[in-house]
């Protein structure tokens, strides 16, 4: 009799964690899905600098072809858009700066805050 | 024996010329139309039974479906949920074309910075207008953290913007480079396989099983951050902070 109590129990309990959040499911494995996201973080970084990078060099490129202030612009778009980059990665890796996307979602994890209340949007 | 960057070659299947252009339906092609109809059937057979208990098929369907429904949902919150066709197309054609990629003798369309590049404009564009849209000129925003002290406006915003602009640039770039590095290595070391004498081809032969491996793995990361990267774009299209 016990054991059928505590199933109803426990069938209780899951249907009360199922309600909103998904992350509870009894499938839910937290590790695999947070080794998922910090892979899609890793391969995110790189390319993030660099293309900020390219587009600053463009950018300068273009403004001194138009207004020949050659080479100005391109140096000083160029160190911008290096600027831009660390300011990319850090979004990226972060998530806090302009509360989005995945750093944040990590991090809540992390902090073990994930039974909390999720963060108002 | 075919060079590791023949694979790429866009060859037309059927010659069309339109107006001076040049719109052949060529293999690139022919494998975007079957992502599309892979896409399709999977989603409509697998909903077909409508089972409480879902058979196999009907699991794959409905995981793509709560897969990409949570990260919306988790990204951007209630007011995503119109956005959810959008995301999960575009996660659909992604993962389409990077995991029919991995056919053998298949042709990989999203290791095509044109394709990728394209995709990348949609999302950036739609989320721009989006911002514009509801938003207006309060959307500028954006680009000015709050607390900002007055005197370095200016280049806090010039930063904020180029880091704004790099966005379809990184999206498009890092899908393509990931696809093309790792079909072209693939190549190099079937290539060695084929040079090497019987016995030592084994050891090629190893790092492209594992390779091949790795190529799938790497299929559906990249299908999700893009899918992912799209709902934070569109996040920040839709709500300011």
């Amino acid at each position: 009799m016990s054991e059928n109590k505590d199933l109803k129990s426990r069938i209780a309990a899951a249907k009360a964690k199922h309600d909103d959040d998904p992350t509870n499911d009894p499938g839910y494995n937290p590790d695999k899905e947070a080794e998922g996201k910090a892979m899609g973080t890793a391969m995110r970084a790189g390319v993030e600098l660099v293309s900020a990078v390219a587009v600053g060099a463009f950018i300068g490129y273009w403004i001194d072809q138009w207004l020949g202030t050659s080479p100005f612009g391109m140096i000083i778009l160029f160190f911008l858009g290096f600027a831009a980059g660390f300011l990319n990665i850090y979004k990226a890796q972060t998530g806090n700066y302009h509360k989005t996307g995945i750093g944040q979602l990590t991090n809540t994890e992390k902090n073990g805050q994930k039974d909390a209340e999720k963060p108002e949007k | 024996m075919a060079g590791p960057l023949q694979q790429f070659q866009i060859n037309p299947i059927i010659p069309i010329e339109f107006g001076g252009y040049d719109i052949s339906f060529t293999n690139s092609a022919l494998w975007m139309t079957l992502a599309v109809v892979v896409t399709t059937v999977l989603m409509v057979f697998s909903m077909r039974q409508k089972a409480l208990v879902p058979g196999r098929w009907q699991n794959v369907g409905e995981i793509l479906y709560e897969f990409i429904s949570n990260m919306v949902q988790d990204t951007i919150g209630r007011e995503g949920r119109k956005y959810f066709p959008f995301v999960f197309s575009i996660f659909m054609i992604v993962l389409m074309g990077n995991l029919l990629g991995m056919i053998p003798g298949s042709f990989t369309y999203t290791s095509h910075i044109i394709v990728t590049g394209v995709l990348a404009m949609v999302v950036f564009l739609g989320a721009t207008f989006i911002g514009f849209a509801r938003h207006g000129l309060h959307f500028f925003s954006l680009f000015v953290p709050k607390g900002l002290p007055i005197f370095i406006l200016p280049l806090i915003f010039c930063i904020e913007v180029l880091s704004y602009l790099s966005r379809p640039v990184s999206l498009s770039v890092r899908l393509f480079a990931n696809m093309m590095a790792g079909h072209t290595m693939l190549k190099i070391f079937a290539g060695f396989c084929v040079s090497l004498p019987i016995i030592a081809s084994i050891m090629p032969m190893l790092v492209i099983v594992a390779l091949v491996g790795f190529e799938i793995l790497v299929a559906f990361i990249q299908a999700y951050v893009f899918a992912i990267l799209t709902c934070v774009y569109l996040k920040d299209g839709i709500e300011l902070h």
